[in-house]
């Protein structure tokens, strides 16, 4: 009989206390949620995606519910790398859990640049890895995502690993047509980790106005609409490459969080569930511990990738 | 920005005040403690997860004595519809208070609320502390047609005027709250604060016709939430910055959930 279960994971050479994590843009910059819960009980915490100078972001509406989902066209309105270093991180050193910081930008200078001042105040300001955003358009090439095509990602994830020695995990776009062939790109880059999914791109449309309801025209999709398909990549993904992979995509309560880890996620990300309940890491990861427990699993890491097939 | 508790709550009384329109009472002690006029609870409308979203609704009164909080919405959707439907007795889970609330200002001596259709949903317990405060409160509200004024008795019982515009004139003056505000104006009635809550294009008339008298006009804003605690950025409204050079308006996108939701008129940048 097990009663305390191993639920320590490594995911890039990060040690994670256990498998839950946040996922960017979800977390605010943690400070919002710790009205709410503990932050030191979090496996990691990966913050609002950052670009090199502030970003406005989209104009409204930006959010729409969808069955079972949500469209988002935020548009990364962030603070800037220089206001996150100043005011939002100081915030966070007082806890005892990684903190990953997602890094977007438009062209491979400003990821080279963010990576270098991120990398540059890894120690003082606590920063443990990067999880870089290959979903943003690539705007010297017709802005093409770059994480759509399997050159584009090599080129990105490459030249950033050449100017950072921190943790790379690198974070895939779902709308493709070969995920698997992009994961081994990124691998092969000096990615030391993977997470997906990003959100799937989507649209709603208002019948009366005829209008797009979101400003922005197209959004993200995301949810737990969206589990069957993340399911489906993470465990192609898990196949192909010898790298730890994170899962997300619409985990909304411990049963999705174990069926990422059962088909190959070393850890998770929680996304949208933040919205609706703000304790969801929280209570997810007592979840994963009730189920080791119950199923006498000594160590998280053996149910990593155990899908009977 | 006061704490934000995430608790359930217990439905006390419902009722369907106007069709499609329904005064809800909960018992929640703490929240009540907390709420001032403005702010709002974010609701989980469904007991499972569909539809997924909490839904904001603004604080109608707030009781601290019995420590109930009312809340007055439409049912607009999925969400509300739901809502509409929970029984009296259950258990709500809810996330509140949120926001800033309006600003009263100790000065101020006369009081302007101006409600339109379920925008007065805010606007009674902003009244009922003017009123406590010792202010000379007066009241539009502006609705479509007389079946769907919301909320006159309502205002009426705390001893204030109340002034009703409908839209086709089935009730009291044809027309706009906006009309409304500027006889006031033009009577000489002249308030040192206009609250407003209701469509945008009424908020933007409001503004302007307030702004244009030299009164101090606060707006409370809505968006499509997420997360109502700062985070997603999903809420935003467009926000002037002052700008040395003021050839153009510059604007940023601030949070209606926690920057908000009650905004100075003069500040907001109305699209069109």
């Amino acid at each position: 009989m097990i009663n305390k279960p191993n639920l320590e994971v490594e995911i890039a050479g990060i040690k994670l206390k256990n498998p839950v994590m946040t996922a960017s843009g979800t977390f605010g910059y943690g400070e919002e949620f710790s009205p709410f819960i503990d932050l030191d009980r979090l496996g990691a915490m990966v913050l609002k995606g950052i670009t090199l100078k502030p970003k406005r972001g989209n104009p409204p509406p930006r959010i729409i519910e969808t069955p079972s989902g949500m469209l988002n066209a935020i548009g990364l309105q962030n603070v800037g790398v220089e206001v996150l270093i100043k005011e939002k991180l100081p915030y966070l050193k007082k806890f005892n859990t990684p903190v990953i910081i997602n890094i977007s930008g438009d062209t491979i200078e400003e990821y080279i640049e963010l990576a270098r001042r991120l990398g540059e105040v890894s120690k003082e300001m606590g920063v443990a890895g990067l999880e870089v955003n290959i979903s943003c358009p690539n705007v010297k090439n017709g802005d093409m995502a770059w994480g759509t095509d399997a050159k584009a990602t090599y080129k990105i994830v490459s030249s950033i690993r050449k100017v950072t020695t921190l943790p790379l995990i690198v974070k895939l776009t779902p709308n493709v047509t070969d995920i698997k062939i992009i994961a081994q790109a990124a691998k092969e880059a000096g990615a030391d980790a993977l997470s997906l999914i990003n959100t799937l791109v989507g649209m709603a449309v208002d019948i009366d106005s005829r209008k797009p309801k979101l400003a922005n025209i197209s959004g993200g999709l995301s949810g737990p609409a969206v589990k069957p398909v993340a399911l489906w990549l993470v465990w192609q993904v898990f196949q192909t490459v010898n790298i730890p992979v994170i899962g997300i995509g619409g985990i909304i309560k411990v049963e999705d969080a174990l069926e990422f880890i059962i088909a190959g996620a070393r850890a998770i990300e929680i996304g949208t569930a933040n919205f609706i309940n703000p304790n969801i890491t929280i209570e997810i990861t007592e979840g994963i511990k009730k189920y080791l427990i119950k199923n006498n699993i000594k160590d998280v890491n053996e149910l990593v990738g155990s899908m009977k097939i | 920005m006061s704490f934000i508790y995430n608790i359930k709550v217990k439905i006390l009384t419902k009722e369907e005040v106007v069709p499609n329109i329904f005064l809800v009472k909960l018992l929640a002690p703490s929240v009540t403690q907390e709420a001032l006029p403005g702010q709002f609870i974010h609701i989980k409308c469904s007991t499972d997860h569909y539809p997924l979203l909490r839904r904001p609704l603004s604080i109608h009164r707030i009781d601290k004595e019995k420590g109930e909080i009312f809340i007055l919405f439409q049912i607009m959707g999925e969400g509300t519809k739901l809502l509409a439907d929970r029984t009296i007795g259950d258990d709500l889970d809810i996330m509140g208070p949120i926001g800033n609330g309006f600003n009263i200002y100790p000065e101020s001596r006369k009081i302007m609320i101006i409600g339109g259709g379920i925008g007065v949903a805010p606007l009674l317990a902003l009244c009922e502390e003017s009123v406590r405060q010792g202010k000379e409160v007066r009241v539009l509200i502006g609705a479509l047609r007389k079946e769907l004024v919301i909320g006159e008795e309502s205002f009426k019982i705390l001893g204030v005027k109340v002034a009703v515009a409908t839209d086709d004139g089935s009730y009291e003056h044809k027309g706009l709250v906006a009309d409304l505000l500027e006889g006031n104006i033009r009577e000489g009635w002249l308030a040192d604060q206009v609250f407003a809550c209701g469509p945008k294009l009424m908020l933007k008339k409001i503004v302007g016709i307030s702004l244009n008298a030299h009164i101090n006009c606060q707006v409370s804003l809505e968006e499509r939430m997420a997360c109502g605690i700062g985070a997603c950025l999903g809420c935003v409204c467009k926000i002037k910055i002052k700008d040395k050079k003021e050839d153009k308006i510059k604007y940023e996108f601030k949070r209606i959930c926690v920057d908000g939701p009650v905004f100075e008129g003069s500040e907001v940048v109305w699209d069109d």
